[in-house]
């Protein structure tokens, strides 16, 4: 991005006690862009979202917010709003006290706060429960108010911890899109904390997936989806088949050629003879027959398994591994679990990694 | 189904209920009763005479006014450290719970005459004051007000922090960083999350102290003397040295209605305020 960042941290760094959460984490966000903090639980995430928000206090690092230094900061002065995991409604108010809160707190004119209630009500569509103790409310409604509080004041930038964990899945993906549009239309900048890929994937404009205090790779869903650039990238998002195997010759294109239990398999990637990686493929991306591209395979399928829209079809290879099949076109005739089925994929689908020391 | 699981939970109360009524209920009813009867019969003349005594209103306003004063330091000193038991965690909350907790293990009697030592013009309060030049020349506290206040709060203190304290422990800390968030002081958050939300424990905390100062007996016996006279203390006069059974009667209702009604009274105040403000 050309621009200065609107929100820009860099290398933030926290630990509790021996344990570093956050390892020199860098961070930059535009102005109206959606971003989501995407990893398991304990990778730093959370964290991330507090040091930013001034809850909590980094070990080191910069923190800027249009412009401004926010680090020393208490964080009623930062301008930074947060939806939290458990909504932290005041339970003693209702609905429409809980929006005006801020406000409030801020001394704004009668007039304004009741006027801008209204506006939020109505934009999470709460007003026939305005006085309604949010005791009373549902987990959906709950969540619409902690959303509304927390926009109600105008912040800078919005960040939600996993406001979406507590509520069924059908409602959470009403939701999901419900709180998209909101964002857009407010043109919101947000940072959005989950560990749950299907929801990065549907909301973020750019996903930073974070592991074990770092972030690994922090680009548009579709990048990340096509070219994780770690194993660890790979394995969170989305699904994939994985081949562990030796490198035996390189071009210059950056292709590879990789001895595996399969037999050999052709690669993107550049590694030098010998060296141990890790076969990636998307379950779309193999077919059945050999017309699929130069992998050709043929290990046993175990299960057919009908999703609807798609099948899928698990096989595992002679070591062992399961290996996915994910396709909305009609099977071949004939199946039968147990016998060996040949399948192919594109060497150019086909990504490999360094193999971790396991 | 629910409401008969309900009705019969209840029977659980009556063994208590029974006991209550029989040790407790019936010779409190019996002495009150005793206040209403003169020598015809049914009368209210003994009230009419106390109340017709200035020096009964003086008793009456020693006993509200030092009541008053013991829940208010009570309250003062108690909040924060309900708050700062709530929120402190692991070896720093058991030293201070049983710091709270031990010293109610120590009958009154035995604090009151600790507290005769300390109060004394040589005691370690009157050191303490001289020797911060707050004092320029030692004081006696001992057989005065503020000496009375200062050793009742000490012995009632718990009745004040621990109901607080319990209503604290359960509001959630998000609350607390929801309202910095949305840009409130720390101020602001205190009064308007925080207080309301501890309303409970602050209530039933005042509502302990106060009873128990109202009616206190053992402590302004001792720290006072026989000089200073509560409703409590000229009930025990009236029946253990005057053995006027009549009189003792009369200012135990007095008292009794006077502890209750204001007790139930500021209760249902309080949740009125908290409710609409």
């Amino acid at each position: 991005m050309s621009d200065p960042a609107f929100l820009d941290v860099r290398q933030a760094t926290k630990s509790f006690g021996a344990t570093r959460v956050l390892d020199g984490v860098d961070l930059a966000v535009g102005k109206g862009e959606f971003v989501s903090l995407l990893g398991p639980s304990g990778c730093g995430k959370t964290t991330l979202l507090r040091l930013i928000a001034g809850l909590a206090a980094a070990d080191s690092g910069r923190f800027r917010l249009d412009g401004q230094e926010i680090a020393a900061l208490p964080p009623h002065k930062r301008d930074v709003g947060v939806v939290f995991q458990s909504y932290a409604l005041f339970p003693h108010l209702t609905v429409a006290e809980n929006i005006a809160f801020g406000l409030k707190a801020k001394g704004a004119p009668a007039g304004v706060i009741a006027e801008t209630v209204k506006q939020f009500l109505g934009l999470v569509h709460m007003e026939a429960l305005a006085d309604r103790s949010v005791r009373a409310l549902s987990g959906g409604q709950q969540q619409r108010v902690a959303v509304a509080r927390a926009l109600a004041v105008k912040p800078k930038l919005l960040l939600l911890d996993e406001p979406f964990s507590a509520l069924d899945r059908k409602l959470r993906e009403t939701m999901q899109i419900e709180l998209r549009r909101l964002l857009r239309e407010l043109a919101i900048t947000a940072i959005f904390v989950t560990h749950d890929q299907d929801e990065a994937l549907i909301m973020s404009d750019r996903i930073a997936v974070m592991n074990r205090g770092r972030i690994e790779q922090f680009e548009t869903p579709e990048a990340i989806y096509a070219r994780p650039a770690t194993p660890f990238a790979l394995e969170f998002v989305g699904l994939s088949t994985r081949i562990a195997g030796t490198v035996t010759a390189y071009d210059e294109a950056g292709f590879v050629t990789v001895d595996t239990p399969q037999g050999q398999l052709v690669a993107r990637g550049r590694f030098a003879a010998g060296s141990p990686v890790l076969l990636g493929i998307r379950p779309e991306r193999i077919r059945f027959g050999t017309e699929g591209g130069e992998n050709r395979i043929a290990p046993v399928l175990r299960d057919i398994v009908f999703q609807g829209a798609r099948v899928q079809a698990h096989f595992v290879s002679p070591d062992d591994r399961p290996i996915l099949i994910e396709t909305s076109a009609a099977l071949p005739a004939g199946l039968a679990a147990g016998m060996p089925v040949p399948i192919s994929f594109a060497a150019a689908d086909t990504l490999a990694y360094p193999a971790e020391a396991a | 189904m629910n409401s008969l699981a309900g009705n019969r939970v209840i029977w659980l109360a009556v063994p208590a209920l029974g006991f209550l009524a029989i040790f407790y209920a019936a010779p409190l009813f019996y002495l009150l009763a005793r206040s209403f009867i003169g020598p015809n019969g049914f009368s209210i003349g003994l009230f009419t005479a106390f109340f017709a005594d200035a020096y009964n209103w003086r008793v009456i306003g020693n006993t509200l006014r030092i009541a008053l004063l013991v829940t208010l330091v009570c309250l003062t000193v108690g909040y924060p450290v309900a708050l700062a038991l709530a929120r402190s965690k692991g070896l720093a909350q058991v030293i201070l719970l049983t710091a709270i907790i031990l010293p109610l293990s120590v009958g009154v009697v035995v604090k009151a005459f600790a507290w005769q030592i300390v109060l004394r013009r040589d005691g370690a309060i009157a050191k303490l004051l001289v020797s911060t030049g707050i004092w320029d020349e030692p004081q006696r506290l001992l057989f005065t007000e503020p000496g009375l206040v200062i050793g009742a709060a000490n012995v009632f203190l718990p009745f004040m922090i621990l109901p607080i304290y319990s209503v604290v422990k359960l509001i959630d800390p998000r609350l607390w960083e929801a309202g910095a968030t949305l840009g409130a002081s720390p101020l602001y958050r205190f009064r308007k999350i925080i207080l309301p939300l501890t309303m409970p424990g602050l209530i039933s905390g005042m509502a302990f102290v106060f009873s128990m100062s109202v009616s206190m007996f053992v402590i302004p016996s001792l720290l006072m003397g026989d000089r200073f006279q509560t409703l409590a203390t000229l009930t025990g006069r009236s029946f253990l040295l005057m053995r006027n059974e009549a009189l003792g009667s009369a200012t135990a209702v007095v008292l009794l209605v006077l502890a209750v009604s204001i007790v139930v009274g500021s209760t249902w105040l309080s949740r009125r305020i908290g409710r609409s403000g």
